[in-house]
Protein backbone atom coordinates (compact mmCIF):
# COMPACT_ATOMS: atom_id res chain seq x y z
CA UNK A 1 0.00 0.00 0.00
CA UNK A 2 2.91 2.55 1.29
CA UNK A 3 4.76 1.35 -2.27
CA UNK A 4 1.40 2.20 -4.24
CA UNK A 5 0.67 5.56 -2.31
CA UNK A 6 4.44 6.84 -3.67
CA UNK A 7 3.95 6.42 -7.16
CA UNK A 8 0.70 7.80 -6.74
CA UNK A 9 1.92 10.93 -4.63
CA UNK A 10 5.25 11.07 -7.20
CA UNK A 11 2.88 11.52 -9.71
CA UNK A 12 0.19 14.02 -7.96
CA UNK A 13 3.46 16.09 -7.42
CA UNK A 14 4.68 16.28 -11.10
CA UNK A 15 1.11 17.08 -12.01
CA UNK A 16 1.06 19.79 -9.26
CA UNK A 17 4.34 21.08 -10.66
CA UNK A 18 2.80 21.09 -14.51
CA UNK A 19 -0.38 23.13 -13.44
CA UNK A 20 1.26 26.67 -12.99
CA UNK A 21 2.58 26.23 -16.70
CA UNK A 22 -0.65 25.04 -17.91
CA UNK A 23 -2.31 27.73 -16.04
CA UNK A 24 0.28 30.73 -17.52
CA UNK A 25 0.26 29.33 -21.01
CA UNK A 26 -0.53 32.66 -22.95
CA UNK A 27 -2.31 33.06 -26.10
CA UNK A 28 0.33 33.23 -29.26
CA UNK A 29 -0.68 36.29 -31.25
CA UNK A 30 -1.10 35.68 -34.57
CA UNK A 31 -1.53 37.89 -37.60
CA UNK A 32 -4.04 40.61 -37.42
CA UNK A 33 -5.77 41.77 -34.20
CA UNK A 34 -9.23 40.37 -33.99
CA UNK A 35 -10.42 44.70 -34.33
CA UNK A 36 -9.29 44.36 -37.76
CA UNK A 37 -11.89 44.55 -40.88
CA UNK A 38 -12.14 41.56 -42.70
CA UNK A 39 -10.48 39.22 -39.98
CA UNK A 40 -10.91 35.87 -39.82
CA UNK A 41 -10.74 33.92 -37.16
CA UNK A 42 -7.52 31.39 -36.72
CA UNK A 43 -7.43 27.81 -35.32
CA UNK A 44 -10.26 24.87 -34.61
CA UNK A 45 -10.68 26.76 -31.32
CA UNK A 46 -10.96 30.77 -32.35
CA UNK A 47 -13.62 29.44 -35.31
CA UNK A 48 -15.45 27.77 -32.86
CA UNK A 49 -15.60 30.40 -30.77
CA UNK A 50 -16.54 33.20 -33.52
CA UNK A 51 -19.43 30.59 -34.79
CA UNK A 52 -21.38 29.99 -31.67
CA UNK A 53 -20.77 33.96 -30.79
CA UNK A 54 -22.12 35.07 -34.10
CA UNK A 55 -25.20 32.86 -33.72
CA UNK A 56 -26.07 34.62 -30.12
CA UNK A 57 -25.53 37.84 -31.83
CA UNK A 58 -28.04 37.08 -34.17
CA UNK A 59 -30.12 36.22 -31.50
CA UNK A 60 -29.24 38.92 -30.00
CA UNK A 61 -30.06 41.47 -32.97
CA UNK A 62 -33.79 40.22 -32.45
CA UNK A 63 -33.87 40.55 -29.14
CA UNK A 64 -36.72 42.34 -27.42
CA UNK A 65 -34.50 43.67 -24.54
CA UNK A 66 -32.20 45.80 -26.98
CA UNK A 67 -33.13 49.61 -26.97
CA UNK A 68 -33.26 50.51 -30.64
CA UNK A 69 -32.05 53.83 -30.31
CA UNK A 70 -29.83 55.01 -33.25
CA UNK A 71 -28.73 58.26 -31.21
CA UNK A 72 -27.60 56.82 -28.15
CA UNK A 73 -25.61 53.93 -30.12
CA UNK A 74 -23.99 56.53 -31.61
CA UNK A 75 -22.70 58.19 -28.40
CA UNK A 76 -21.92 55.48 -27.28
CA UNK A 77 -19.94 54.55 -29.93
CA UNK A 78 -17.88 57.99 -29.89
CA UNK A 79 -16.70 57.87 -26.64
CA UNK A 80 -15.60 53.76 -27.51
CA UNK A 81 -13.31 55.41 -30.36
CA UNK A 82 -12.53 58.60 -28.34
CA UNK A 83 -11.31 55.51 -26.01
CA UNK A 84 -9.47 53.00 -27.68
CA UNK A 85 -8.79 54.85 -30.88
CA UNK A 86 -10.93 54.88 -34.32
CA UNK A 87 -8.66 52.17 -36.15
CA UNK A 88 -9.79 49.50 -33.05
CA UNK A 89 -13.58 50.76 -32.51
CA UNK A 90 -15.42 50.59 -36.18
CA UNK A 91 -15.67 46.81 -35.95
CA UNK A 92 -17.26 46.41 -32.68
CA UNK A 93 -21.18 46.46 -32.66
CA UNK A 94 -22.63 48.21 -29.83
CA UNK A 95 -26.21 46.97 -28.20
CA UNK A 96 -27.46 48.73 -25.62
CA UNK A 97 -29.78 46.64 -23.39
CA UNK A 98 -32.93 47.21 -21.09
CA UNK A 99 -31.45 45.34 -17.85
CA UNK A 100 -31.43 47.69 -14.75
CA UNK A 101 -27.72 45.85 -13.53
CA UNK A 102 -24.27 47.40 -13.55
CA UNK A 103 -22.62 45.01 -16.66
CA UNK A 104 -21.12 45.43 -19.93
CA UNK A 105 -19.61 42.53 -21.86
CA UNK A 106 -18.22 42.05 -25.21
CA UNK A 107 -18.15 38.61 -27.07
CA UNK A 108 -14.88 37.02 -29.28
CA UNK A 109 -16.50 38.48 -32.46
CA UNK A 110 -16.23 42.30 -31.72
CA UNK A 111 -20.50 41.96 -29.81
CA UNK A 112 -20.36 45.02 -27.43
CA UNK A 113 -23.75 44.56 -24.76
CA UNK A 114 -24.38 47.13 -22.52
CA UNK A 115 -27.25 47.31 -20.17
CA UNK A 116 -29.10 49.49 -19.28
CA UNK A 117 -28.15 49.81 -15.35
CA UNK A 118 -24.43 50.64 -16.29
CA UNK A 119 -25.26 53.72 -17.85
CA UNK A 120 -27.44 54.72 -15.16
CA UNK A 121 -24.66 54.22 -12.89
CA UNK A 122 -21.79 56.21 -14.50
CA UNK A 123 -21.94 59.77 -14.36
CA UNK A 124 -19.70 61.12 -16.45
CA UNK A 125 -18.48 60.20 -20.27
CA UNK A 126 -14.53 59.55 -18.42
CA UNK A 127 -15.97 56.76 -16.21
CA UNK A 128 -17.96 54.90 -19.41
CA UNK A 129 -15.01 55.03 -21.35
CA UNK A 130 -13.02 53.34 -18.41
CA UNK A 131 -15.49 50.68 -18.47
CA UNK A 132 -16.08 50.44 -22.53
CA UNK A 133 -12.02 50.54 -22.57
CA UNK A 134 -11.90 47.48 -19.82
CA UNK A 135 -14.24 45.26 -22.83
CA UNK A 136 -12.37 46.08 -25.59
CA UNK A 137 -9.13 45.31 -24.33
CA UNK A 138 -10.38 41.76 -22.90
CA UNK A 139 -11.64 41.30 -26.92
CA UNK A 140 -8.16 42.68 -27.97
CA UNK A 141 -6.38 40.41 -26.10
CA UNK A 142 -8.65 37.47 -27.08
CA UNK A 143 -9.24 36.85 -23.14
CA UNK A 144 -12.36 34.23 -24.29
CA UNK A 145 -10.27 32.41 -26.42
CA UNK A 146 -7.41 31.86 -23.63
CA UNK A 147 -9.53 31.24 -20.92
CA UNK A 148 -11.72 28.39 -23.05
CA UNK A 149 -7.87 26.68 -23.76
CA UNK A 150 -6.60 26.87 -19.73
CA UNK A 151 -10.64 25.35 -18.88
CA UNK A 152 -10.01 22.59 -21.11
CA UNK A 153 -6.50 21.84 -19.86
CA UNK A 154 -7.37 22.36 -16.04
CA UNK A 155 -10.57 19.79 -16.81
CA UNK A 156 -7.92 17.24 -18.75
CA UNK A 157 -5.86 17.57 -15.19
CA UNK A 158 -8.87 16.79 -13.12
CA UNK A 159 -10.02 13.82 -15.41
CA UNK A 160 -6.61 12.28 -15.00
CA UNK A 161 -6.41 13.18 -11.46
CA UNK A 162 -9.76 11.33 -11.24
CA UNK A 163 -7.60 8.25 -11.85
CA UNK A 164 -5.34 8.72 -8.85
CA UNK A 165 -8.53 8.16 -6.36
CA UNK A 166 -8.03 10.42 -2.81
CA UNK A 167 -4.93 11.29 -3.24
CA UNK A 168 -6.06 13.17 -7.01
CA UNK A 169 -8.20 15.32 -5.13
CA UNK A 170 -5.68 17.98 -4.24
CA UNK A 171 -4.70 18.13 -7.61
CA UNK A 172 -8.32 18.29 -8.75
CA UNK A 173 -8.34 21.16 -6.27
CA UNK A 174 -5.45 22.69 -7.98
CA UNK A 175 -7.05 22.80 -11.21
CA UNK A 176 -10.00 23.86 -10.13
CA UNK A 177 -8.42 26.75 -8.26
CA UNK A 178 -5.99 27.73 -11.18
CA UNK A 179 -9.52 27.89 -13.51
CA UNK A 180 -10.74 30.78 -11.19
CA UNK A 181 -7.29 32.54 -10.51
CA UNK A 182 -6.45 32.54 -14.35
CA UNK A 183 -9.75 34.57 -14.98
CA UNK A 184 -8.71 37.10 -12.29
CA UNK A 185 -5.53 37.09 -13.93
CA UNK A 186 -7.03 38.18 -16.99
CA UNK A 187 -9.17 40.57 -15.30
CA UNK A 188 -5.98 42.71 -14.33
CA UNK A 189 -4.28 42.11 -17.32
CA UNK A 190 -7.52 43.84 -19.15
CA UNK A 191 -7.57 46.47 -16.37
CA UNK A 192 -3.73 47.38 -17.15
CA UNK A 193 -4.81 47.51 -21.29
CA UNK A 194 -7.36 49.83 -20.22
CA UNK A 195 -6.01 52.01 -18.62
CA UNK A 196 -3.23 52.31 -21.02
CA UNK A 197 -6.15 53.78 -23.82
CA UNK A 198 -7.38 56.16 -21.23
CA UNK A 199 -3.92 57.72 -20.65
CA UNK A 200 -3.75 57.77 -24.11
CA UNK A 201 -7.16 59.46 -24.64
CA UNK A 202 -8.24 62.41 -23.93
CA UNK A 203 -10.46 61.32 -21.05
CA UNK A 204 -9.71 61.47 -17.15
CA UNK A 205 -8.01 58.26 -16.12
CA UNK A 206 -9.55 58.65 -12.43
CA UNK A 207 -12.86 57.98 -13.30
CA UNK A 208 -12.13 54.29 -13.46
CA UNK A 209 -11.21 53.91 -9.42
CA UNK A 210 -14.77 56.02 -9.30
CA UNK A 211 -16.40 53.42 -10.64
CA UNK A 212 -15.01 50.55 -8.64
CA UNK A 213 -15.51 52.65 -4.90
CA UNK A 214 -19.24 53.74 -5.52
CA UNK A 215 -20.44 49.86 -7.21
CA UNK A 216 -18.56 48.88 -3.22
CA UNK A 217 -20.61 51.74 -1.61
CA UNK A 218 -24.28 50.49 -3.44
CA UNK A 219 -23.37 46.91 -2.72
CA UNK A 220 -22.93 47.76 1.13
CA UNK A 221 -26.09 49.77 0.86
CA UNK A 222 -28.18 47.33 -0.25
CA UNK A 223 -27.02 44.95 1.59
CA UNK A 224 -27.52 47.08 4.78
CA UNK A 225 -30.88 48.37 3.42
CA UNK A 226 -31.85 44.27 3.58
CA UNK A 227 -30.06 43.68 6.91
CA UNK A 228 -27.70 41.62 5.42
CA UNK A 229 -23.90 41.09 6.21
CA UNK A 230 -21.80 43.54 4.09
CA UNK A 231 -19.49 42.02 1.35
CA UNK A 232 -15.90 41.65 1.80
CA UNK A 233 -14.20 43.20 -0.31
CA UNK A 234 -10.61 42.89 0.90
CA UNK A 235 -10.49 39.03 -0.07
CA UNK A 236 -10.27 36.49 -2.96
CA UNK A 237 -12.81 33.69 -2.77
CA UNK A 238 -11.16 30.84 -3.85
CA UNK A 239 -14.22 30.33 -7.00
CA UNK A 240 -14.06 34.24 -7.53
CA UNK A 241 -13.61 35.22 -11.65
CA UNK A 242 -12.59 38.81 -10.94
CA UNK A 243 -10.29 40.12 -8.06
CA UNK A 244 -11.35 41.63 -5.03
CA UNK A 245 -13.29 45.13 -5.73
CA UNK A 246 -10.89 46.82 -3.16
CA UNK A 247 -7.67 45.40 -4.93
CA UNK A 248 -9.24 46.87 -8.15
CA UNK A 249 -10.46 50.48 -6.92
CA UNK A 250 -6.50 50.32 -5.52
CA UNK A 251 -4.04 49.35 -8.31
CA UNK A 252 -6.38 51.43 -10.69
CA UNK A 253 -5.78 54.68 -8.63
CA UNK A 254 -2.23 53.72 -8.39
CA UNK A 255 -1.70 52.98 -12.55
CA UNK A 256 -3.93 56.41 -13.31
CA UNK A 257 -1.48 58.26 -11.01
CA UNK A 258 -2.16 61.95 -10.93
CA UNK A 259 -3.14 62.04 -14.86
CA UNK A 260 -6.38 64.13 -14.82
CA UNK A 261 -8.28 64.48 -17.95
CA UNK A 262 -11.79 65.62 -19.52
CA UNK A 263 -14.41 64.00 -17.53
CA UNK A 264 -17.18 64.84 -20.15
CA UNK A 265 -19.84 64.81 -17.36
CA UNK A 266 -21.95 67.58 -19.05
CA UNK A 267 -22.24 65.90 -22.58
CA UNK A 268 -23.06 62.43 -20.50
CA UNK A 269 -25.66 64.22 -18.55
CA UNK A 270 -27.06 65.90 -22.15
CA UNK A 271 -26.89 61.88 -24.00
CA UNK A 272 -28.44 60.51 -20.74
CA UNK A 273 -31.23 63.05 -20.63
CA UNK A 274 -33.73 61.43 -22.53
CA UNK A 275 -33.27 57.98 -21.03
CA UNK A 276 -32.60 58.56 -17.56
CA UNK A 277 -36.14 58.85 -16.07
CA UNK A 278 -36.67 55.67 -17.88
CA UNK A 279 -33.35 53.54 -15.84
CA UNK A 280 -34.37 55.39 -12.80
CA UNK A 281 -37.81 53.83 -12.79
CA UNK A 282 -36.55 50.10 -13.79
CA UNK A 283 -33.99 50.71 -10.25
CA UNK A 284 -36.99 52.24 -8.83
CA UNK A 285 -39.09 48.76 -8.96
CA UNK A 286 -36.49 46.40 -7.93
CA UNK A 287 -37.05 46.29 -4.00
CA UNK A 288 -33.39 47.89 -2.96
CA UNK A 289 -34.31 50.89 -0.95
CA UNK A 290 -30.41 50.76 0.58
CA UNK A 291 -28.58 50.62 -3.03
CA UNK A 292 -31.35 53.11 -4.65
CA UNK A 293 -30.99 55.45 -2.34
CA UNK A 294 -27.69 55.84 -2.05
CA UNK A 295 -27.39 55.66 -6.12
CA UNK A 296 -30.00 58.59 -6.08
CA UNK A 297 -28.12 60.53 -3.34
CA UNK A 298 -24.93 59.71 -5.39
CA UNK A 299 -26.64 61.12 -8.64
CA UNK A 300 -27.47 64.39 -7.19
CA UNK A 301 -23.89 65.34 -6.25
CA UNK A 302 -24.62 68.41 -7.94
CA UNK A 303 -28.25 69.31 -6.86
CA UNK A 304 -31.01 67.30 -5.96
CA UNK A 305 -33.11 67.90 -9.59
CA UNK A 306 -36.45 67.67 -9.86
CA UNK A 307 -36.83 64.13 -11.77
CA UNK A 308 -34.41 63.05 -8.73
CA UNK A 309 -36.87 64.34 -6.16
CA UNK A 310 -39.59 62.47 -7.25
CA UNK A 311 -37.43 59.05 -7.92
CA UNK A 312 -36.66 59.41 -4.20
CA UNK A 313 -40.21 60.06 -3.19
CA UNK A 314 -41.53 57.19 -5.34
CA UNK A 315 -39.06 55.30 -3.83
CA UNK A 316 -39.68 55.97 -0.17
CA UNK A 317 -44.07 55.83 -0.58
CA UNK A 318 -42.92 52.17 -2.44
CA UNK A 319 -42.02 50.80 1.12
CA UNK A 320 -44.46 52.35 2.76
CA UNK A 321 -43.98 52.56 6.37
CA UNK A 322 -45.68 55.26 7.98
CA UNK A 323 -42.30 57.38 8.46
CA UNK A 324 -41.48 56.49 4.95
CA UNK A 325 -45.18 58.22 3.64
CA UNK A 326 -43.86 61.40 5.83
CA UNK A 327 -40.56 61.42 3.98
CA UNK A 328 -42.13 60.70 0.56
CA UNK A 329 -44.77 63.66 1.39
CA UNK A 330 -42.05 66.49 2.09
CA UNK A 331 -40.13 65.03 -0.68
CA UNK A 332 -43.11 65.59 -3.16
CA UNK A 333 -44.11 69.06 -2.36
CA UNK A 334 -39.95 69.48 -2.71
CA UNK A 335 -40.93 68.83 -6.40
CA UNK A 336 -43.94 70.84 -6.60
CA UNK A 337 -42.22 74.12 -4.80
CA UNK A 338 -39.37 73.76 -7.93
CA UNK A 339 -42.15 72.87 -10.43
CA UNK A 340 -45.68 73.68 -9.98
CA UNK A 341 -47.03 72.78 -12.69
CA UNK A 342 -45.99 68.89 -12.25
CA UNK A 343 -49.09 66.44 -12.17
CA UNK A 344 -47.50 63.25 -11.30
CA UNK A 345 -45.96 65.29 -8.08
CA UNK A 346 -49.51 65.87 -6.83
CA UNK A 347 -51.01 62.88 -7.39
CA UNK A 348 -47.77 60.96 -5.65
CA UNK A 349 -48.40 63.78 -2.97
CA UNK A 350 -51.94 62.64 -2.59
CA UNK A 351 -51.52 59.16 -2.44
CA UNK A 352 -48.49 59.59 -0.02
CA UNK A 353 -50.77 61.55 1.91
CA UNK A 354 -54.38 59.00 1.71
CA UNK A 355 -52.08 56.13 3.09
CA UNK A 356 -50.41 58.47 6.08
CA UNK A 357 -51.53 60.56 8.57
CA UNK A 358 -53.53 63.54 6.25
CA UNK A 359 -56.18 61.68 3.90
CA UNK A 360 -58.08 64.65 3.75
CA UNK A 361 -55.11 66.73 2.42
CA UNK A 362 -54.07 63.45 0.51
CA UNK A 363 -57.41 64.04 -1.43
CA UNK A 364 -57.29 67.78 -2.06
CA UNK A 365 -53.93 66.84 -3.88
CA UNK A 366 -55.06 64.33 -5.91
CA UNK A 367 -58.21 66.45 -6.85
CA UNK A 368 -55.16 69.14 -7.83
CA UNK A 369 -53.56 66.24 -9.92
CA UNK A 370 -57.34 65.52 -12.14
CA UNK A 371 -57.20 69.69 -12.61
CA UNK A 372 -53.86 69.62 -13.93
CA UNK A 373 -54.38 66.21 -15.57
CA UNK A 374 -58.25 65.54 -16.61
CA UNK A 375 -57.54 63.56 -19.33
CA UNK A 376 -54.86 61.02 -17.48
CA UNK A 377 -55.58 57.00 -18.38
CA UNK A 378 -56.15 56.80 -14.68
CA UNK A 379 -58.40 59.41 -13.70
CA UNK A 380 -61.39 57.25 -13.13
CA UNK A 381 -59.51 55.29 -10.81
CA UNK A 382 -57.96 58.93 -8.99
CA UNK A 383 -61.87 59.79 -8.81
CA UNK A 384 -62.68 57.04 -6.77
CA UNK A 385 -59.56 57.86 -4.34
CA UNK A 386 -60.78 61.08 -3.83
CA UNK A 387 -64.46 59.94 -2.43
CA UNK B 1 -33.28 -11.75 7.00
CA UNK B 2 -35.03 -10.83 3.95
CA UNK B 3 -38.42 -10.15 5.08
CA UNK B 4 -38.07 -7.64 7.88
CA UNK B 5 -35.65 -5.63 5.50
CA UNK B 6 -37.93 -5.34 2.57
CA UNK B 7 -40.60 -3.87 5.01
CA UNK B 8 -38.06 -1.47 6.30
CA UNK B 9 -37.94 -0.44 2.73
CA UNK B 10 -41.04 -0.50 1.67
CA UNK B 11 -41.46 2.09 4.38
CA UNK B 12 -38.70 4.07 3.45
CA UNK B 13 -40.04 4.48 0.02
CA UNK B 14 -43.62 5.20 1.06
CA UNK B 15 -41.84 7.97 3.16
CA UNK B 16 -40.06 9.35 0.74
CA UNK B 17 -43.13 9.21 -1.71
CA UNK B 18 -45.26 11.15 0.80
CA UNK B 19 -41.92 13.55 1.68
CA UNK B 20 -41.82 14.38 -2.27
CA UNK B 21 -45.82 14.12 -3.45
CA UNK B 22 -46.22 17.89 -2.99
CA UNK B 23 -43.75 18.25 -5.71
CA UNK B 24 -45.73 15.66 -8.02
CA UNK B 25 -49.24 16.66 -7.69
CA UNK B 26 -51.47 16.06 -10.80
CA UNK B 27 -53.09 19.07 -12.36
CA UNK B 28 -56.51 18.29 -12.10
CA UNK B 29 -59.36 18.88 -14.19
CA UNK B 30 -62.28 21.81 -13.31
CA UNK B 31 -65.37 20.96 -14.71
CA UNK B 32 -67.98 23.93 -16.39
CA UNK B 33 -70.66 24.90 -14.09
CA UNK B 34 -69.54 24.30 -10.90
CA UNK B 35 -68.95 26.81 -8.07
CA UNK B 36 -66.03 25.29 -6.59
CA UNK B 37 -63.73 27.90 -3.67
CA UNK B 38 -60.01 28.83 -4.77
CA UNK B 39 -56.54 29.56 -3.41
CA UNK B 40 -57.65 27.91 -0.09
CA UNK B 41 -59.82 30.74 0.63
CA UNK B 42 -63.63 31.59 0.58
CA UNK B 43 -63.68 33.51 -2.55
CA UNK B 44 -65.40 31.06 -5.05
CA UNK B 45 -65.84 31.17 -8.85
CA UNK B 46 -68.16 29.61 -11.24
CA UNK B 47 -66.55 28.70 -14.54
CA UNK B 48 -68.25 27.95 -17.94
CA UNK B 49 -66.01 26.57 -19.51
CA UNK B 50 -63.18 23.27 -18.23
CA UNK B 51 -60.23 24.65 -17.17
CA UNK B 52 -57.18 22.68 -15.95
CA UNK B 53 -56.27 23.54 -12.42
CA UNK B 54 -51.89 22.97 -12.24
CA UNK B 55 -50.82 20.69 -9.59
CA UNK B 56 -48.03 23.66 -8.80
CA UNK B 57 -49.43 26.66 -6.71
CA UNK B 58 -47.59 29.73 -7.39
CA UNK B 59 -47.53 30.23 -3.59
CA UNK B 60 -49.10 29.36 -0.46
CA UNK B 61 -52.68 31.62 -1.04
CA UNK B 62 -52.66 31.30 -4.59
CA UNK B 63 -53.73 28.68 -7.08
CA UNK B 64 -53.42 29.13 -11.25
CA UNK B 65 -55.95 27.49 -14.00
CA UNK B 66 -54.37 26.86 -17.28
CA UNK B 67 -56.39 25.82 -20.86
CA UNK B 68 -53.25 24.92 -22.70
CA UNK B 69 -50.56 25.11 -20.44
CA UNK B 70 -49.09 27.75 -17.97
CA UNK B 71 -47.27 29.55 -20.48
CA UNK B 72 -50.10 29.78 -22.82
CA UNK B 73 -52.62 30.89 -20.79
CA UNK B 74 -52.69 31.21 -16.84
CA UNK B 75 -55.88 32.34 -14.98
CA UNK B 76 -54.31 33.40 -11.49
CA UNK B 77 -55.88 32.89 -8.21
CA UNK B 78 -54.78 34.94 -5.03
CA UNK B 79 -56.87 34.15 -2.24
CA UNK B 80 -56.44 36.79 0.74
CA UNK B 81 -52.67 37.47 0.50
CA UNK B 82 -52.08 38.70 4.23
CA UNK B 83 -50.24 41.77 5.38
CA UNK B 84 -46.32 41.52 4.86
CA UNK B 85 -46.62 38.61 2.65
CA UNK B 86 -45.23 38.15 -0.70
CA UNK B 87 -47.73 37.86 -3.98
CA UNK B 88 -46.17 34.48 -4.37
CA UNK B 89 -42.82 32.42 -3.56
CA UNK B 90 -39.47 34.42 -3.60
CA UNK B 91 -37.26 33.33 -6.21
CA UNK B 92 -33.91 34.37 -4.53
CA UNK B 93 -34.96 35.44 -1.00
CA UNK B 94 -31.51 36.79 -0.31
CA UNK B 95 -30.47 38.78 -3.90
CA UNK B 96 -33.69 39.00 -5.00
CA UNK B 97 -36.09 39.16 -2.21
CA UNK B 98 -39.96 40.18 -3.63
CA UNK B 99 -41.64 43.22 -2.30
CA UNK B 100 -44.67 42.38 0.16
CA UNK B 101 -48.45 43.33 0.20
CA UNK B 102 -49.50 45.92 3.29
CA UNK B 103 -52.83 46.01 4.76
CA UNK B 104 -52.55 49.88 4.37
CA UNK B 105 -52.11 49.71 0.50
CA UNK B 106 -54.27 51.92 -1.73
CA UNK B 107 -56.15 50.16 -4.38
CA UNK B 108 -53.90 52.00 -6.88
CA UNK B 109 -50.22 50.63 -5.31
CA UNK B 110 -51.81 47.09 -6.22
CA UNK B 111 -50.70 46.77 -10.14
CA UNK B 112 -47.48 48.02 -8.85
CA UNK B 113 -46.98 45.55 -6.15
CA UNK B 114 -47.34 43.25 -9.47
CA UNK B 115 -45.46 45.00 -11.50
CA UNK B 116 -42.36 44.95 -9.12
CA UNK B 117 -43.06 41.52 -8.00
CA UNK B 118 -42.61 40.49 -11.75
CA UNK B 119 -40.02 41.96 -12.93
CA UNK B 120 -37.93 40.66 -10.14
CA UNK B 121 -39.07 37.16 -10.17
CA UNK B 122 -39.04 36.71 -14.38
CA UNK B 123 -35.90 39.01 -14.30
CA UNK B 124 -36.99 41.12 -16.66
CA UNK B 125 -37.08 44.84 -16.56
CA UNK B 126 -40.05 45.02 -19.80
CA UNK B 127 -42.78 44.86 -17.81
CA UNK B 128 -45.69 47.54 -17.80
CA UNK B 129 -48.89 48.58 -16.10
CA UNK B 130 -50.90 49.96 -19.16
CA UNK B 131 -54.11 51.05 -17.85
CA UNK B 132 -56.01 51.35 -14.37
CA UNK B 133 -59.85 51.61 -14.36
CA UNK B 134 -61.96 51.36 -10.68
CA UNK B 135 -64.28 48.20 -10.77
CA UNK B 136 -66.33 46.48 -8.17
CA UNK B 137 -65.17 42.45 -7.20
CA UNK B 138 -68.00 40.49 -5.28
CA UNK B 139 -69.62 43.59 -4.69
CA UNK B 140 -66.51 45.06 -3.22
CA UNK B 141 -64.75 48.32 -4.53
CA UNK B 142 -61.91 46.96 -6.60
CA UNK B 143 -59.65 47.76 -9.58
CA UNK B 144 -59.43 46.42 -12.22
CA UNK B 145 -56.18 46.71 -14.61
CA UNK B 146 -54.03 45.68 -17.82
CA UNK B 147 -50.40 45.13 -18.25
CA UNK B 148 -48.08 43.92 -20.76
CA UNK B 149 -44.59 42.23 -20.32
CA UNK B 150 -41.71 40.18 -21.81
CA UNK B 151 -40.52 37.43 -19.95
CA UNK B 152 -36.88 35.54 -21.09
CA UNK B 153 -38.40 33.19 -23.81
CA UNK B 154 -39.07 37.01 -25.57
CA UNK B 155 -43.04 36.53 -25.92
CA UNK B 156 -44.93 39.32 -25.64
CA UNK B 157 -47.61 38.58 -23.16
CA UNK B 158 -50.61 40.59 -22.16
CA UNK B 159 -52.35 40.66 -19.08
CA UNK B 160 -55.51 41.88 -17.11
CA UNK B 161 -56.33 41.60 -13.36
CA UNK B 162 -58.75 42.70 -10.78
CA UNK B 163 -57.82 43.01 -7.30
CA UNK B 164 -59.66 44.02 -3.98
CA UNK B 165 -58.29 44.64 -0.40
CA UNK B 166 -61.29 42.74 1.92
CA UNK B 167 -60.47 42.24 5.71
CA UNK B 168 -56.75 43.83 5.46
CA UNK B 169 -56.13 41.11 2.67
CA UNK B 170 -55.62 41.00 -0.89
CA UNK B 171 -57.99 39.34 -3.25
CA UNK B 172 -56.60 39.49 -6.99
CA UNK B 173 -57.66 37.17 -10.06
CA UNK B 174 -54.69 38.14 -12.65
CA UNK B 175 -55.17 36.59 -16.66
CA UNK B 176 -52.09 36.65 -18.98
CA UNK B 177 -51.57 35.00 -22.19
CA UNK B 178 -48.92 35.41 -25.13
CA UNK B 179 -50.24 38.50 -27.64
CA UNK B 180 -50.12 36.25 -30.00
CA UNK B 181 -52.84 34.40 -30.92
CA UNK B 182 -54.23 33.41 -26.83
CA UNK B 183 -54.93 36.32 -25.19
CA UNK B 184 -57.96 37.91 -27.64
CA UNK B 185 -58.70 34.46 -27.65
CA UNK B 186 -59.12 33.51 -24.32
CA UNK B 187 -59.80 36.66 -22.40
CA UNK B 188 -63.46 36.45 -22.51
CA UNK B 189 -63.44 33.48 -20.27
CA UNK B 190 -61.57 35.15 -17.24
CA UNK B 191 -63.94 38.10 -17.61
CA UNK B 192 -66.72 34.99 -17.10
CA UNK B 193 -64.59 33.97 -14.20
CA UNK B 194 -64.13 37.30 -12.09
CA UNK B 195 -67.97 38.01 -12.85
CA UNK B 196 -68.75 34.73 -10.71
CA UNK B 197 -66.73 35.72 -7.69
CA UNK B 198 -68.75 35.42 -4.36
CA UNK B 199 -67.31 35.37 -1.12
CA UNK B 200 -69.42 33.64 1.50
CA UNK B 201 -70.62 35.79 4.12
CA UNK B 202 -68.28 35.18 6.73
CA UNK B 203 -65.00 36.44 4.20
CA UNK B 204 -66.70 39.91 3.86
CA UNK B 205 -66.42 40.65 7.79
CA UNK B 206 -64.37 43.44 8.18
Amino acid sequence: MRRRFGWRGALCAALIAAAPAAVQAQVVRRGLPPFAKGYEPHTVDERGMWMIADEDERKLRDSKFVINDSALNAYIRSVLCKTVGDDRCQGARIYVMRIAAFNASMSPNGTLQVWSGLLMRVRSEAELAAVLGHEFAHFEMRHSLAGYRHARSASDIMAWASLLGTSGIVLQAAAVGSFFSYGRAQEEEADQLSMQYLLNSPYNPQGFADVWERIMSETDATALGRKQRSTRYDRTAFFASHPTTLQRAGYLRELAGQRTGDDGEDRYLKAMAKWRPEFLADQLKLNDFGGTEYLLGQLAKSGWTPDLLMARADLHRTRGNPRDLVSAADLYRQVVAQSPDNAEAYRGLGMALLRGPNPAEGKDALRHYLSLRPDAQDSAMISVLTQ
Amino acid sequence: MTRPLSIVRALLAALLLCSIAPAYAGNKLIVAGVSIAVAKSAMTVTPEREWNKMGARPGRNSETWTLDGDTLNDLTFYGGIANDATLFREVNKRSAPLPRFSSTMLLTDIPVLLENSYRIALNTSLMAVDSVTPTTFAGEKAIHFTYSFTNQDGLRRNGEGTAAIIAGKLYMITFEAPVIHYFARDVASYHQVVASVRFPAVAKRK
